[in-house]
């Protein structure tokens, strides 16, 4: 205890790089050395410190790749269709969002816009952007900024939501309709996969302290 | 046990970075961003999305979420009385989830941070630790609510067959997105870290 408030009278500048603080609790540490696949948790409050990912550029590449990939069916073939009294109709998500805005109903169609198609695919293009920098070392100082930004996006993807009321909404019409599935629906579950896979590999801290020892002027 | 801001030091939200704090707002020194020590007024934000979002809650309620057309005749359905209807056909499982996301989470959600900020003004009987996973759950539980609005729009979606059977959306799930919205921004605005700065004030006192 007494050696932090020494070095904090000594000089105003600690040297930050050698310390680490606990997200949710600010807890101090010293800053771990850690190997592939290892994690610290936090003494006081149990939540994760800092992780470092195996082979976290090459996984999140593949998977982010795949993703992107993935999209197209998973947006534009139909999920599933509904028969009665003789008459078929079946939908993808794009044209989810198409009869929305026909029928009048903006807010939701912007919603599931935004939070199912927008917001997954902005982080999926975006770490593809981010691994391709890393893996193939291409590193330019916007990246900072563009990480930055990519943050912005962490609490608002909500594909594994949708995909719960696609089940829902199957469950709702196989009562009094006749409900057939489509490859849409197998494309967004690999979709949804592949996106929650490239945020899962997506090792954070080993992105930022690259980036810093690359582009911090000091 | 020592924190950050005790040593003078502030952690970037967004980079995980160590900044000494010299004025706030701090720009941090590896992301360039502009953040606080603690989140800015965090207490009054909080409070403030949770009134907002309980207000959207009762017409959210009241509205219908849902109008069933058939043969050109409409049938109105709120929240609840969708949820009844998944009873009475014995579907006791959709009926739970769909109770739990669009009952349940909401209204646990804004109590659970009105207790929150409640516990970190007053300091009665804060347990941080418990309270910090509450709050995790809390957090985690946000995005779930959304479920009843991703179901309405696949149901427009789909069910579009003209003048036998289509659906329509009812003014009620503008206020339900509405208030799950609000009751993210809350869950966002709310710094658990405050727990812990109160409890070590109140064992130093």
């Amino acid at each position: 205890m007494g050696k932090w408030v020494n070095i904090n009278d000594m000089n105003n500048k600690i040297n930050t790089s050698l310390f680490i603080a606990c997200q949710q609790c600010d807890a101090l540490y010293d800053k771990p050395k850690l190997k592939q696949g290892q994690l610290a948790k936090c003494n006081r409050c149990g939540s994760t410190l800092i992780e470092r990912k195996v082979d976290p550029v090459n996984r999140s590449f593949n998977w982010s790749l795949a993703g992107l990939i993935l999209m197209l069916p998973a947006i534009l073939l139909p999920i599933m269709g509904v028969t009665l009294a003789g008459q078929f109709h079946q939908a993808s998500l794009f044209d989810c969002i198409l009869v929305l805005i026909d029928r009048g109903f903006f807010m939701i169609a912007s919603l599931v816009f935004l939070f199912a198609i927008a917001v997954p695919i902005v982080r999926l293009a975006g770490a593809l952007y981010i691994s391709y920098s890393f893996k193939f070392n291409k590193l330019n100082p916007s990246l900072l900024q563009f990480f930055r930004a990519y943050h912005h996006l962490d609490h608002w993807a909500m594909l594994n939501v949708f995909m719960l009321g696609i089940v829902v909404s199957m469950y709702k019409l196989i009562d009094d309709t006749e409900l057939s599935v489509n490859f849409g629906l197998l494309s967004f579950v690999f979709w949804l996969i592949c996106s929650t896979m490239s945020a899962a590999a997506l090792d954070q801290d080993y992105i930022w302290d690259k980036l810093e020892k690359a582009f911090t002027k000091k | 046990m020592k924190t950050a801001k005790q040593a003078g030091l502030a952690l970037c939200p967004k980079c995980h970075k160590l900044n000494n704090v010299t004025s706030e707002p701090i720009q941090c020194s590896r992301c360039n961003g502009l953040f606080y020590q603690r989140n800015h007024h965090s207490l009054q934000y909080t409070l403030a999305w949770c009134v907002a979002a309980l207000l959207a809650f009762i017409p959210a309620n009241l509205y219908p979420i849902m109008i069933v057309y058939q043969l050109g005749i409409g049938e109105e359905a709120t929240i609840l009385s969708g949820i009844g209807e998944f009873i009475n056909h014995g579907l006791y499982p959709i009926a739970i989830i769909i109770f739990t996301a669009s009952i349940i989470v909401p209204l646990l959600k804004i109590i659970g941070l009105f207790v929150l900020v409640y516990k970190v003004h007053t300091g009665v009987r804060l347990k941080p630790n418990k309270h910090s996973k509450f709050y995790h759950v809390l957090e985690l539980l946000g995005p779930w609510s959304m479920l009843d609005v991703f179901v309405v729009a696949l149901m427009v979606t789909v069910v579009e067959l003209g003048f036998v059977t289509s659906v329509a959306a009812g003014p009620a799930i503008n206020y339900f997105t509405i208030t799950v919205l609000f009751t993210m921004f809350a869950a966002n605005s709310f710094d658990p870290r405050l727990l812990w700065d109160k409890k070590s004030a109140i064992q130093t006192q």
